[in-house]
């Protein structure tokens, strides 16, 4: 059984009602989307901003509650408490946010912030505490006599390490990584996403990985979603996707990617103005009357793709 | 703009109707009533007590109050139980008093608010900088009621060059020049006093208005432009620096009606403030109630003023 | 909570931290010492409230508000420091127990104002929503009544009237600044990630805004209440001036003010009237001199060094 199942969720938003407007048609950030997670594997989900993938990854962690649809999470269904605006996180979850400078509260010491979750839930002596607290820099690659300073006094990188040292402090099983590097510097990018590889293995973690950037994703996910405007459009392995895709939208995201190789380009851009037409010519192919994506179909092993009369083309 | 003022007028017209049950039920808990004191002390209870049944005094509060804001919303605010004469008359009689105080004050702050604002932000950190800055500070610590009793003492009986009571000189023919001479000169102390304190607020945010549109990209531009240091600060600062000043316009209203109150107590200046004294000391609470609702509308409209301009200028703060 | 550092980690680093991240009191008190007005100030107000503290432990407050018949409005003389009132009082007795009681009053109101401004701030702001929508509403209505004429009314009708109603009766109307402050930051502060962060690992609503919400705002949180302790010296001489505040024998430094209302005294008999309107001026000045200094420190773009 899968780590993470979803099943048709939704996530609507009420645009704000005073006494005197009119009832709003709400925003529908999320709207119907299902996927699963297995133990110690990587699933990206993709789009642009607005896309939701954002609001689903919050909706999994309880940061927004849900309209409707299930999610079970190891074996416990979370849909009556997600749905509920009272919300119990659960410990087996964790969450990493992208913006390194806003993720840590500027006035606690760097001990402070990765004890927060122990002291939560473990309640341990302040030596055991400051020890795991300790170890748990180590495991990031915090110098362990850090952990009387604050946040302002590290880079980038390094506070993201102690984000990431927060979120793996009560062992989770499973990690929601959103948009966790498009915050840093290029160079620092590869690091913090390796060592993200890193402790996956040494901790077993699964991860719902959020990003906008699809080298990113092929470089770390296992099962990809494309996602826009609230719904799937395409979902598939990392290789089915990338090799085989079938949705106009995967695959002008996927022409937009820059080559290296100067003799590639002019073979890319030639593709590129193929899709660009193919955009032009079979739109309702794709995109029903709203500019929405139709329901999934499926392609082939795990792939699924939001087109009509897909099916082998 | 339509929509801004609508909504508006939902959100007021509550809290109008909530201030006038706020103010009915407190002049209600004030001991005695209409009767109390009218009537001689000899005469039989129950004829008082059949007056009462006749006036409604006897009927549960939510019915006098129906009672009351029905005729006072025809203009009826009822009788003065004191002056035996209708609250609206007596009202009418000061509150033009007050209203003379009130322009005059807010001419006198801006005519200092706004040399002084600019000449501070302009050449902020000089002398003449440093010196508005001081007299704001005082000025923004101090209490008014000190500061104008201070005035008074001063100006008015040490040195005497002010009257130190009243309105006008008593005896003077109204439409006279010497009447209209007599009154202005019996308002300049109080307003003055009033003014230096109530412009504190008004030089500062001009003052910061101004340094910070000086550092702006536009100025920049303008100066690049070979735009001249005159035309600059005339044509691009100061229009710029004076639109919150106008949005403040009706904050400033609503803090006039606080102050009066002081200052009519401080000059004996027979205005509205006056009149609420007494009042509330001879318990004759149809005036009383009537002067809380006037100026609790006042500050309300004071308030929707300031909206509105804030709104005209920043189309951002309209809303929606 | 602050956990002692271990032992093995050598106290030269400790200091190196120290220097490097004061905690927010320690920058507010570093900014009041550099600035030496401010420094003045603070010395001024802590002298003048020890040594009227004191002072009116061991005076007689029933002999100093006792009418004497034989000493009518005398100017000062050796016996009476600063002269007495048109009831024989003692005015400098007066102005000790009265500097005592307007201090008093405008700490009682100032702390209960901001108990209950801040928590209505910090939960309007921090749940968003309809509980902020409804508490705003509250506010806005509150903000249009005229506080002085209210305020007034208020103390007319309370039947019962004493010290402890003049406190509640201006609290009742002063919240609101307060609270407006208090719900625009807390509104800030919730959109940032590491609120989001510390719910996902775990932490409560009540610990977010204790742990987080409220010590991230302590300095906001001293510097209006600081200067809410002046505005209400102000507001209770005032309301004791025109009357309405302190009862006779209980002097404040507003009743002793408000002898000048008679023109008379106002004007041959400075020596009642003048030394409490000093006094409630260089208070006034003095706490809001300290405020100032507070302001900037808690901006750090202000701060002088």
């Amino acid at each position: 059984m899968a780590l993470l199942d979803i099943k048709d969720l939704k996530v609507h938003f009420y645009g704000r009602s005073g006494l005197l407007s009119r009832k709003k048609k709400p925003f529908k950030a999320v709207d119907g989307i299902s996927f699963c997670i297995e133990e110690g594997q990587t699933y990206g989900l993709v789009g642009e901003s607005g896309s939701g993938k954002t609001t689903t990854g919050r909706a999994i962690i309880g940061l927004n509650p849900l309209t409707s649809g299930n999610i079970t999470f190891n074996g416990r269904d979370l849909t009556m408490e997600r749905r509920r605006g009272k919300i119990t996180f659960d410990r087996n979850i964790g969450m990493i946010f992208q913006d390194p400078y806003s993720s840590l509260n500027p006035k606690k010491r760097v001990l402070d912030i990765v004890a927060e979750p122990l002291r939560n839930f473990e309640r341990l002596s302040p030596k055991k505490e400051l020890a795991k607290v300790q170890q748990l820099l180590a495991q990031v690659g915090i110098s362990a006599d850090s952990i009387y300073k604050y946040p302002h006094e590290f880079s980038g990188g390094q506070r993201q390490r102690i984000g990431i040292a927060r979120a793996i402090a009560l062992k989770p099983k499973l990690i929601i990584a959103d948009e966790p590097v498009s915050a840093l510097d290029l160079s620092v990018q590869a690091q913090v996403l390796n060592f993200m590889k890193d402790i996956q293995k040494e901790l077993n973690l699964s991860y719902l990985f959020i990003s906008h950037d699809l080298g990113i994703i092929k470089h770390m996910c296992d099962q990809i979603g494309i996602m826009y405007r609230g719904r799937y459009v395409e979902q598939g392995s990392s290789d089915e996707l990338f090799s085989n895709p079938q949705h106009i939208y995967t695959k002008r995201l996927l022409s937009a990617i820059p080559v290296k190789e100067p003799a590639e380009r002019e073979k890319r851009a030639r593709e590129r103005e193929a899709i660009a037409e193919e955009f032009q010519t079979s739109y309702h192919r794709y995109f029903d009357q709203e500019g929405l994506a139709y329901p999934l179909q499926h392609i082939a092993g795990t792939h699924y793709a939001a087109a009509q009369g897909t099916g082998g083309r | 703009m339509g929509k801004t003022i609508t909504r508006r007028f939902g959100i007021m017209v509550p809290q109008i109707i909530l201030l006038s049950i706020l103010v009915f039920l407190l002049a209600k808990q004030m001991p005695g009533d209409a009767l109390t004191g009218l009537l001689d002390p000899s005469v039989d209870p129950a004829v008082i007590e059949s007056q009462r049944e006749k006036l409604g005094l006897n009927n549960p509060w939510h019915i006098q109050y129906w009672d009351w804001i029905t005729k006072a919303i025809q203009g009826d605010f009822g009788q003065s139980f004191r002056f035996k004469m209708p609250v609206l008359d007596l009202i009418g009689e000061r509150i033009s008093n007050t209203v003379w105080l009130s322009l005059a004050t807010l001419i006198l702050t801006y005519l200092i608010a706004i040399p002084l604002g600019i000449t501070s932000g302009r050449y902020n950190d000089t002398l003449s900088d440093r010196l508005i800055t001081g007299y704001t500070y005082l000025g923004f610590a101090a209490p008014l009621f000190i500061f104008a009793l201070l005035m008074l003492w001063l100006f008015g009986f040490k040195i005497g060059w002010f009257p130190t009571s009243g309105s006008v000189t008593p005896g003077l023919e109204p439409g006279t020049l010497a009447f209209v001479i007599s009154k202005m000169y019996h308002l300049l102390l109080p307003a003055t006093s009033m003014a230096l304190i109530t412009t504190v607020t008004t030089v500062q945010l001009l003052r910061s208005e101004i340094i910070d549109i000086k550092h702006r990209d536009f100025i920049h531009t303008a100066r690049a432009k070979g735009a001249s240091e005159s035309r600059i600060y005339n044509r691009h600062i100061l229009r710029n620096a004076l639109l919150p000043i106008a949005a403040f316009f009706g904050y400033e209203l609503t803090g006039l009606i606080g102050g009066t109150i002081f200052i009519e107590s401080i000059f004996s200046y027979p205005g509205m403030g006056e009149l609420f004294f007494s009042s509330i000391l001879l318990r004759d609470f149809s005036v009383m109630i009537t002067i809380i609702l006037l100026y609790g509308i006042a500050s309300i409209l004071g308030a929707l003023v300031s909206d509105l301009i804030l709104g005209l200028i920043d189309p951002r703060i309209r809303i929606k | 909570m602050i956990h002692p550092p271990p032992n093995d980690i050598p106290l030269l680093q400790n200091e190196a931290f120290a220097a490097r991240s004061p905690s927010s009191l320690t920058i507010l008190w570093r900014e009041i010492v550099r600035d030496k007005i401010a420094l003045v100030s603070l010395v001024f107000i802590v002298i003048v409230t020890a040594f009227v503290y004191i002072t009116s432990l061991v005076l007689d407050q029933e002999q100093i508000v006792r009418v004497d018949l034989f000493a009518l409005n005398k100017a000062p003389s050796a016996e009476h420091w600063l002269g007495t009132d048109y009831g024989g009082r003692d005015i400098f007795g007066q102005l000790i127990i009265g500097t005592r009681n307007s201090l008093t009053i405008a700490f009682l109101v100032t702390m209960l104002t901001g108990i209950i401004g801040i928590s209505i701030g910090v939960i309007s702001g921090y749940f968003g929503g309809m509980i902020d929508n409804f508490f705003m509403r509250v506010v806005d209505f509150f903000l249009i009544l005229p506080f002085l004429m209210i305020v007034i009314a208020f103390i007319a009708v309370v039947p019962k009237y004493s010290i402890y109603s003049f406190t509640l009766i201006m609290t009742a109307f002063l919240w609101m600044g307060i609270a407006r402050l208090i719900r625009s930051k807390a509104l800030q502060e919730r959109e940032l990630d590491y609120i989001k962060a510390s719910r996902t690992v775990g932490t409560s609503h009540a610990g977010i805004i204790f742990k987080h919400v409220l010590p991230n705002l302590s300095s906001i949180i001293i510097v209006s209440m600081t200067l809410n302790l002046a505005a209400n010296i102000g507001l209770e001489s005032g309301l004791s001036f025109l009357g309405f505040g302190f009862p006779e024998d209980t002097p404040s430094l507003g009743t002793l003010v408000s002898y000048a209302r008679n023109a008379q005294t106002l004007e041959s008999r400075p020596w009642i009237w003048l030394p409490a309107s000093s006094l409630i001026l260089v208070l006034m000045l003095s706490i809001n001199n300290v405020g100032q200094a507070l302001k900037r420190a808690a901006d750090a773009r202000q701060r002088r060094g």
